[in-house]
């Protein structure tokens, strides 16, 4: 009798999710459909689902670095700008730009033929709100950067916007795109808590897909923005952005056709994939989330230890990277060549002298920094300046419980050299922190993000200001007055030639301090099924696709 | 059962709640790992932390922050979710139906399949049948689960075809009425029935272990020596008894339907409150875990207080002061 009440509740159950209202708008007419599949050729119409990997939540790009959230809505939206392959600005809402002042000036001439979803215009005050009221308060990226420098923003007609910065900012253009700065609706967002407003769950934006439905914790659904600015843009009709938390389940749900494009095939299934040949492939450094990462290796320079520049090169000497990019990377990526990556080219410095693997080297610096092995073990200290005689060269690294294989290869290598490391994997908020509230820990591996500029996400890991309870900012503790000039001196640098000069000079620097040692540029590979080309690589993925029907 | 019982009853659910909700808020805020740094995000800077701390009210010290939660929850308000900026009561309920219609499934499949294996080795203990459905649903039971839904996506999705690998509806699919249904029973096949085969083993031993020794009890060789059928006799004479545990464990189990079944969500992508438990934790939206712990607490509590009414109904020897 129980089990039979259950079995009512249960059909019951069913039945009410089958009647349920999936918050699905209908366009009340159905999408032109071009059924040509001439190779290569864009074909109009079709669906694309995607794989993302957590749920976003809300879908305001606007008000958050959350990866997950940008991955979900960065297609309906735009920034002022896009950036091209290299990094370079090419126009998006703003047709065309004049830089004034020596760089303290930004003019943008906007489009004149944009709408936002929902049918209103799109304005220069459309700019003005999205910066004032929503990104220079609620994205923490821009925030920090873009805020600092601002002295205000003019819009002096409906498609003109300037910005004036209190002296030159070189970065801007590489700060406009939709992942850094996305521009969201004023006549939606004005008066309200950005952070509570009900179109966070339905957007209203300016992007090539805009929003039908969304189902927490299952999908959401866009479907073509038939008044694109871009002309014949979108191809595909329909956007399935379908959440499989587990990545394995991706590559299988890719496999069964239930999706047609994931953003990171894992490293263990890539080369299956391949081998099949049924799918296409794209590698990049540039993801919705953090473009340009770097496994970079902290020494906590607040420790006796690691405040001898000496014993920082030997471990580095100590440490195959060839090794941490096959065998944890399945070799996707490259050996890192410099502290900056090298996905931003006029940032990236080419020939430095990076320690590169020497065991040998590596012993030789450590016996003369005073850490002497007598019987092949683990080294102790004989007469290193303030660290007491005979203590063990010993010590802890800290990492993400996703990133432990970096912490098994360098123990493993380390321990080749007399140094014992003992490992311990935190879940992210507790690793931040550990790392940058109660700074306690001797070395970590973190995934530090470059961003599309050195000003977002490099000037944060090594100026002296940034030694502070602030999460993925300068673990090391790292101080260099110099340094910090350059970091100050380059914001303020708009010639590009100039401006690489100072990074190269910074570069230098850091290379022979080494209070980080720069392991592997990473790379997601995306992966979609061979029926569909036209692919971009992260925001905007899926603007040019189109697949045979 | 009087009336009085039953008020007293109900009227210890009120210290239970108390405490739970204290001890909930007290293990989710003394937890390692500030929510400001897992709100903000990676590079902002101080003044941005500081924005986040002052608007979400985590600079205050903790026994002003439990009680203006306190406060709140005696309003029904379960506050809202740093993330998504929503009500957590909102929050919850959008993913409640998903996790009932899972857990639910997999504990009527568990508790149906549990006595059916039972009674059916129950008459022949010891035997060849005994021994290969004991030592088989032993070792479902020792697998992994997570491991098991692995191997049924590879085998019955992926392989066969018959089955999606995840989650609870087509993509994109805007089907309703019968459709919608059997779009939905067929994404639900697989992990109901992963899921129940790990919960069958328990309702299969106190099954069979109770029918046992009520089958050589002097009431049931009575009934046969009337000349009673096999079936008459075990369905009416000796399963009533061996219940009386088995709905123990089923209420238990009945009080965690709400709790969800955090691995089998994620391993194929059901959107229930097991995996917005999960992602809330990971990103510490406590509002949403706090939440998610008063509502599954609360349920449990229920459920067992019912289990207890329950006993009276199935065991007339049963008596309540």
């Amino acid at each position: 009798m129980k089990a039979r009440a259950l079995v009512i509740v249960l059909v019951f159950s069913l039945l009410a999710m089958a009647c349920a209202d999936t918050g699905r708008e209908d366009d009340g007419e159905a999408q032109e459909t071009t059924t040509t599949t001439t190779s290569g050729e864009p074909v109009r119409g079709g669906t694309v689902v995607a794989a993302i990997d957590s749920d976003p939540g809300q879908l305001n790009p606007a008000i958050t670095t959350s990866g997950a959230v940008h991955y979900a809505s960065e297609l309906m939206f735009n920034g002022l700008v896009a950036l091209s392959p290299e990094l370079e600005p090419v126009p998006e809402l703003a047709e065309s730009w004049e830089v004034e002042d020596d760089g303290a000036l930004y003019r943008f001439q906007l489009r004149d033929d944009v709408t936002w979803h929902d049918g209103e215009p799109f304005t220069s005050a459309d700019v003005k709100f999205s910066f004032e009221e929503v990104l220079l308060e609620f994205h923490s990226r821009t925030k920090a950067s873009v805020g600092n420098a601002l002295e205000s923003i003019e819009t002096p007609d409906d498609h003109t916007v300037e910005f004036r910065f209190t002296e030159p900012y070189a970065p801007l253009l590489q700060q406009l795109d939709v992942t850094e700065a996305p521009i969201i609706p004023r006549h939606v967002y004005e008066g309200t808590d950005p952070q509570e407003n009900p179109a966070n769950l339905a957007p209203v934006g300016t992007g090539p897909f805009r929003f039908v439905s969304y189902d927490p914790g299952q999908e959401i659904v866009l479907d073509a923005n038939e008044d694109y600015f871009k002309e014949d843009l979108p191809y595909l009709d329909q956007v399935v952005l379908r959440v499989i938390p587990e990545e394995g389940n991706q590559v299988i749900a890719l496999e069964s056709g239930e999706v047609d494009w994931l953003f990171e095939v894992p490293g263990p299934d890539l080369s299956r994939l391949q081998e099949s040949g049924e799918f296409e492939f794209i590698e990049t450094s540039v993801n919705p989330g953090g473009a340009n990462c770097i496994m970079t290796v902290s020494f906590n320079l607040d420790r006796p230890i690691f405040q001898s520049v000496e014993v920082r090169t030997a471990l580095a000497h100590a440490l195959d990277r060839e090794q941490f990019l096959s065998r944890v990377q399945f070799d996707q990526g490259r050996v890192a060549e410099a502290p900056i990556h090298s996905g931003i080219p006029f940032g990236h410095a080419e020939g430095l002298n990076m320690p590169t693997f020497d065991r040998a080297e590596a012993e030789r610096l450590l016996e003369e920094a005073g850490w002497v092995s007598e019987d092949g073990g683990t080294r102790t200290a004989q007469g290193v300046e303030g660290v007491p005689d005979g203590t063990p060269l010993a010590f802890e690294f800290l990492s993400f419980p996703t990133f432990s294989q970096y912490g098994e290869l360098f123990r493993a290598q380390l321990a080749e050299v007399g140094a014992e490391v003992s490992l311990q994997a935190l879940e992210p908020p507790v690793f931040a922190d550990t790392v940058f509230t109660q700074r306690d820990f001797d070395t970590n591996v973190i995934s530090y993000c470059n961003g599309t500029d050195p000003e977002i996400g490099v000037r944060r890991m090594y100026i002296s200001s940034n030694i502070a309870p602030i999460p993925f900012s300068n673990a090391a503790a790292y101080r260099n007055a110099e340094v910090d000039r350059l970091f100050d001196q380059a914001i303020t640098t708009v010639d590009r030639d100039d401006r690489s000069a100072i990074y190269e000079q910074i570069q230098e620097i850091l290379v022979e301090e080494l209070p980080y040692f720069w392991l592997v540029e990473t790379v997601a590979t995306r992966a979609y099924t061979t029926d569909c080309q036209g692919f971009g690589e992260a925001g905007h993925f899926a603007e040019t696709a189109f697949c045979e029907q | 059962m009087t009336l009085g019982y039953v008020g007293w009853r109900l009227l210890q659910v009120v210290p239970t709640a108390a405490a739970i909700l204290l001890i909930g808020f007290l293990l989710i805020h003394l937890a390692p790992g500030d929510p400001v740094l897992a709100l903000a995000g990676e590079s902002g800077d101080a003044e941005y932390y500081a924005f986040i701390g002052d608007k979400f009210g985590l600079d205050e010290p903790l026994p002003q922050q439990l009680l203006t939660y306190t406060g709140r929850v005696l309003q029904a308000d379960l506050g809202t979710s740093y993330l998504q900026g929503r009500p957590v009561a909102e929050i919850i309920t959008e993913r409640v139906p998903a996790t009932l219609v899972l857990s639910s499934t997999a504990l009527v499949l568990s508790s149906v399949g549990g006595v059916l294996l039972g009674l059916y080795v129950a008459a022949r203990p010891h035997g060849v049948r005994d021994t290969t459905v004991s030592s088989s649903v032993l070792a479902v039971y020792a697998a992994p689960v997570f491991w098991l839904g692995q191997l049924a996506i590879l085998v019955l999705a992926l392989g066969t075809g018959w089955f999606p690998v995840q989650g609870m509806r087509s993509p994109g699919s805007d089907a309703g009425g019968l459709a919608a249904l059997y779009d939905v029973a067929r994404h639900l096949a697989l992990p109901a029935l992963v899921l129940a085969s790990q919960e069958v083993a328990a309702v299969y031993r106190l099954t069979r272990v109770g029918l046992a020794d009520e089958l050589a009890s002097d009431h049931v060789r009575t009934a046969r020596a009337k000349g009673l059928s096999g079936r008459r006799v075990m369905l009416k004479h000796a399963l009533r008894r061996p219940l009386v545990p088995v709905v123990t464990v089923i209420g238990g189990r009945a009080g965690h339907l709400l709790s969800g079944a955090i691995v089998i969500e994620v391993v194929f992508g059901w959107p229930g409150l097991g995996r917005l438990l999960l992602t809330s934790l990971q990103a510490r939206d406590n509002p949403v875990v706090l939440g998610i712990f008063l509502v599954v607490a609360f349920a449990v509590v229920l459920a067992n207080l019912a289990t207890d009414f329950a006993y009276r109904w199935l065991d007339p020897r049963v008596r309540y002061q």
